[in-house]
This record gives C-alpha cells, structure tokens and sequence, in this order.
C-alpha cells in the first residue's frame, strides 16, 4: 500500500506546483498551533480570523492609609474597566467578521515605558464558526462566546458536553496594612501567625473570586471552568497587591451528558521520552 | 580532511597553489555576487542541487530519526538542506524593513527547492545571524527539501515550516503548509494638544492612543492577509512584535507617538469545512513533567506583565 493514497487529492495537486485558483471563503489568519487548529476544526469549527482588542489607560492615583487593609477601589476599577474594554473591542471585532465565538484568548497587561501611571490592557483570540451553520453555539445574548481554553481543551470541553459562554473574570487590588513598630517589637523572635496579613490575601483574593462568580451568574453559567487566581503588581507601592481571577464560563450543550456516555481517557505512559 | 589538505610544500609550487585557492575564493565571491544580482543561484550551488536531486550525491537532512521514519512510510524522500540568507539594511524603516528582508528570502529558499527539483520544503526555520552592524540584519531560512516518491518535480514547492512529522498529518488531514507571510505596519501620531497620556491621577482609557496602536495592528493583519493570498488560504501559528514608543519633543516640536507591529506566520492552503480524517483518543499521559494530574487548571491568559515574554522577530 502506498501511503500517498492517504493525502486528499487536492493536496498532491498543490504538491505537483498547481495553484487553485481564488479563495472564495477568503483568508483566515490565527495563532493557533498545528495541533489546536486540527482539533478546532475536529470539533467541527473553522477559524475565520485574529481578533484584538486594545484598550490604553491611565490609572488613577490613590494612597492607601499606612496601617489600614484596604480596597483600593480606583485601581480596582481601573484594572477592571480597562480589561472590559479590551474584552469588549475584541468581541465587536469577532462579531463584525461573523465569528460565533472566539477561543484561544489571552488577556495581557503591558507596561508602557514613558508613564508608569499608563498601561495597555490586550485581549487576543482567534475568531471561529460553526462549520456547519449552527446559530445556536453563541455567548450571552446572542454575542460571540469567549474562551481562554486553548484549541485542544476547546475540543475536551465540547467532548465532555459543554460549551463555553463568556470569559469572565474579576479583579481587586488591595492595600495590605504595614504593621506598626510597636506591635512587630512584639513579637520579635517569636512563632506566629501575622493575622492582619493573612487576613489582607485572603480577602482580596475572595473579593476577586467573587467578582468573578458574580459575572458567571449573569451569563447563565453552570460554571466556571479553568479558574485561574494569581497576584500582581504594577508598578505601585510594595504593599499594593492586585488578585485577578479569571476562567471560563460554560453550559450543557442541551441537556447534561450522562457521565457514563463520556468516554474515559486512556492512560498512556509515553516511551519516547 | 581532504578538504583541508594543504598541497605540495615546497616552496615555488606552494605560491602557486594558493595564488590558486586565492583566485577560486575570488571567482566563488563575484559568482555570488552577479547571481544576487540576477535573482539567481550561483552555478556551483545549482550544480550541488541538481546532483542532490538526481540523487548522485548522499542526501542531507534535518530531520530526526522519527522523522525520517513517518516520512519514508508516506513516501517522502529527503534530498538536500536548502538554506536563504538575506543581510538588509533598514534605512527609513525598521518594520518595512523585516517584512523585505523575510520575503526576500523567501524568495531565494523557493529557488534552491526549484533546483533540487523538490516538492516541498520542510521544517523550515527562521534564523538571525548576531552582527553589531548598524540597522542591519541578517534574515536566514533554513530547511530540508523533500519530494514525494510518486510525484515529478514542482515548479512551485511549496514552504512549510513545521517539521516533517506534522507535515505528514497536515497533508493526511488536507491542509498544505505553502509559505510564510509577514505584515508590517507602522506609524506617527503626533501629540498637539500635549493630552495624548491622560491627565494626572484620574482613571481614563486613552482613547485616541487606543485607536492609534489598534489601527496599527490592524493593518499589519491586513498586510499579514495580503501577503498569504499570494500563497494560500489561511494563516496559521504567527508570532507577532509590537512596539509603542513615544518620543520626547523639542521646544517647538509636540511629543510624538510611533506605533510599530509585525506579525510572522504560515501559510496554510486548506479545503474549508472538511473535517479531519484521524480519530483521536483522550489519553492521560503519565509522564511527570507532562501529566496534567501535576499542571492542572493552568490557562494560557495571564493578568501579568507580558513585557518580558515578548521576543523580537
């Protein structure tokens, strides 16, 4: 048998140096990888194009009180705001070339060097369709879906009876309170606990998740899948900590899989490494 | 190393030798020459080519020994390493600048594919030589020319620059890789009103900044779009650089903005809506650095700084 029977003819035809002529569906572009792109499209998808949305702010300034735990809520805000409307540009754009939804997204945070009170907030996914003309496959209100999921795990999710609806997220930045010299005097040499610290994480970081639930509520989501909580700063003051949770937000297709009509994966031990 | 040997050693037939290898070394330079001129090869290159494509000489291959194997099971013979250099100077422009010398390259790389009578080139990397030589570059592909066994040679091979392994599942699942196209885009903005960043210690999107950078990056696409219709249908697995900058004005000179962004990616000629062939099976693989029983929930959005991710083209 040759194997050359395997590769579709109009593969060996280009490969021969003929050109199809025109490309009526138009040109796609995508950061997909070779491996997320077969998948996409085994889940019965198409790229249809790259979808950015940008968004440039100025934040705020605020002082945090010296020995207080507290919300900043303008940087809450503002780190908030400005992702929003990096999300929502990039949403419009999918919308204008007709996407159903958009996978593969990353959400960055750039400094820019001449302001460090200026960041860029850049959202970045790749536009798909249906290939076969479902309408249904669409995020809240009939807007394009998000995902942060990429190519591969777009594919398992949908294996696993779900669709993504809406990427949603939620931030908070926090003040941690610096802890007076009296009090660290007292506790110089000893084994404890810094409650007010521990107190300060844990709160911000549950004020971002549940920001974030919050969001998943109002898309009508069964929940909330690769949840990602991580800590950062921008260029502020060493006690200022940003939480920012973030994960996507899916739904049964119709009604729930029953779990024992999902296929097990098979585990494999790979002898090529 | 018979390449290397030195010849006869004694005194008048030494000269004599390397006034030879002297004036070969010159004739190798000005055959370079005149054939970058022309937009061809040289006559030796060829010659190497054309003996690598009648299979007179042992073929040369980047590919690893799992490579080789998939690909002699669907028919694909190596046959030679072919190889681009470009060195271009950007003058007015460092963005147009990359996007000519990547093109141009490519250009010379479908050339050597031409000669050797391949059908496609694969595993094609893109490379830079380190030079401090003012604003230059160097722009290098390298890669290894195939053909298939059933098949005569291409007029128009065709570029890939995924390793032979996924070369063979793409053709299985009908897509072509066929090139790489780049799309370039820069521009100034000048600041009159001296408010482009914002006014001080008040929350404000930047709006006039934001759809300046985001008109920038948009062209690039459509640039990026324009050039892989030339090739194929569709642009896989880019890479993308951008830059805002702002510079600093003089007394009577506003401050000025310029925005700069280039995307890089592969070609790609597919059939649309055609599902792919090969079944897959969900599969945990137990290995400890890749098991995702140890990195789970990891997603590829982060709310970090990307500045120091991002890499120069």
């Amino acid at each position: 048998m040759s194997a050359t029977n395997d590769i579709p003819a109009h593969a060996l035809e280009r490969l021969k140096g003929l050109r199809s002529q025109g490309h009526p569906g138009g040109i796609f572009t995508s950061d997909f990888s070779v491996n997320e792109f077969l998948l996409v499209r085994k889940a019965g998808f198409e790229p249809v194009g790259l979808c950015v949305g940008s968004c440039i702010y100025h934040v705020g300034i605020q002082y945090g009180s010296w020995s207080k735990n507290q919300e900043m809520d303008v940087l809450s805000q503002a780190m908030y705001h400005a992702r929003e409307l990096a999300m929502s540009r990039m949403r419009e754009e999918a919308a204008d070339m007709g996407a159903d939804g958009v996978v593969g997204v990353r959400l960055e945070v750039k400094r820019l060097e001449w302001d460090a009170n200026v960041l860029e907030f850049l959202a970045i996914g790749t536009g798909v369709v249906h290939a076969a003309g479902h309408t249904t496959f669409k995020g809240p209100k009939g807007q394009p879906f998000t995902s942060d999921l990429s190519g591969q795990d777009f594919w398992t999710l949908l294996q696993a009876g779900y669709r993504p609806l809406e990427m949603v997220m939620g931030s908070c930045v926090y003040h941690v309170a610096h802890r007076s010299m009296f009090k660290a005097m007292g506790t110089v040499g000893q084994n404890v606990e810094l409650t007010n610290f521990s107190q300060a994480l844990y709160d911000a970081r549950e004020i971002a998740m549940e920001r974030m639930q919050a969001e998943a509520i109002e898309a009508g989501a069964e929940g909330v899948v690769g949840v990602d909580l991580h800590e950062g700063s921008h260029s502020w003051q060493p006690h200022i900590i940003e939480f920012f949770a973030v994960g996507t937000a899916v739904m049964p297709i119709t009604t729930e899989k029953d779990a024992s009509v999902i296929p097990d994966p098979q585990l494999v031990l790979s002898v090529n490494s | 190393m018979s390449w290397f040997s030195k010849g006869p050693n004694d005194g008048g037939a030494a000269k004599a030798a390397a006034r030879e290898r002297a004036a070969a070394a010159d004739a190798r330079g000005a055959a370079w020459e005149a054939a970058l001129d022309r937009n061809d090869l040289p006559a030796f290159v060829k010659q190497r080519l054309n003996e690598a494509s009648a299979g007179t000489v042992p073929w040369l291959s980047t590919m690893t020994p799992a490579e080789l194997l998939l690909a002699r099971s669907h028919g694909v013979r190596p046959l030679a390493t072919v190889t681009a250099t470009c060195w271009y100077q950007y003058g007015f422009s460092w963005t147009q600048g990359h996007a000519a010398g990547w093109r141009t390259a490519l250009e010379r790389l479908r050339q050597e594919a031409i000669a050797c009578g391949a059908n496609a080139v694969v595993d094609v990397k893109m490379r830079t030589v380190r030079l401090e030589a003012g604003a230059s570059m160097d722009y290098t592909l390298v890669g290894t020319a195939v053909r298939f066994e059933r098949l005569g040679p291409s007029t128009d091979p065709v570029i890939a620059t995924v390793p032979a392994l996924e070369f063979v599942r793409l053709l299985e699942a009908g897509v072509v890789p066929t090139g790489l196209a780049v799309g370039a885009c820069y521009e100034w903005l000048p600041d009159y009103n001296g408010n482009l960043s914002g006014y001080f210690g008040v929350n404000q999107p930047l709006n006039t900044l934001s759809g300046f950078w985001e008109r920038i990056r948009r062209m690039a696409h459509a640039d990026l779009r324009e050039d892989a219709g030339r090739q194929g249908n569709g642009v896989l697995a880019h890479t993308h650089f951008g830059q805002l900058i702002m510079q600093e004005g003089g007394e009577r000179q506003p401050n000025q903005y310029l925005g700069r962004h280039i995307v890089i990616g592969t070609v790609v000629q597919v059939e649309r809506g055609q599902g792919v062939p090969h079944g897959i099976r969900s599969v945990v693989d137990m290995r400890d650095e890749l098991s995702p029983l140890a990195n789970s929930g990891r997603s590829r959005s982060s709310g970090a700084m990307a500045s120091e991710r991002e890499g120069a083209i």
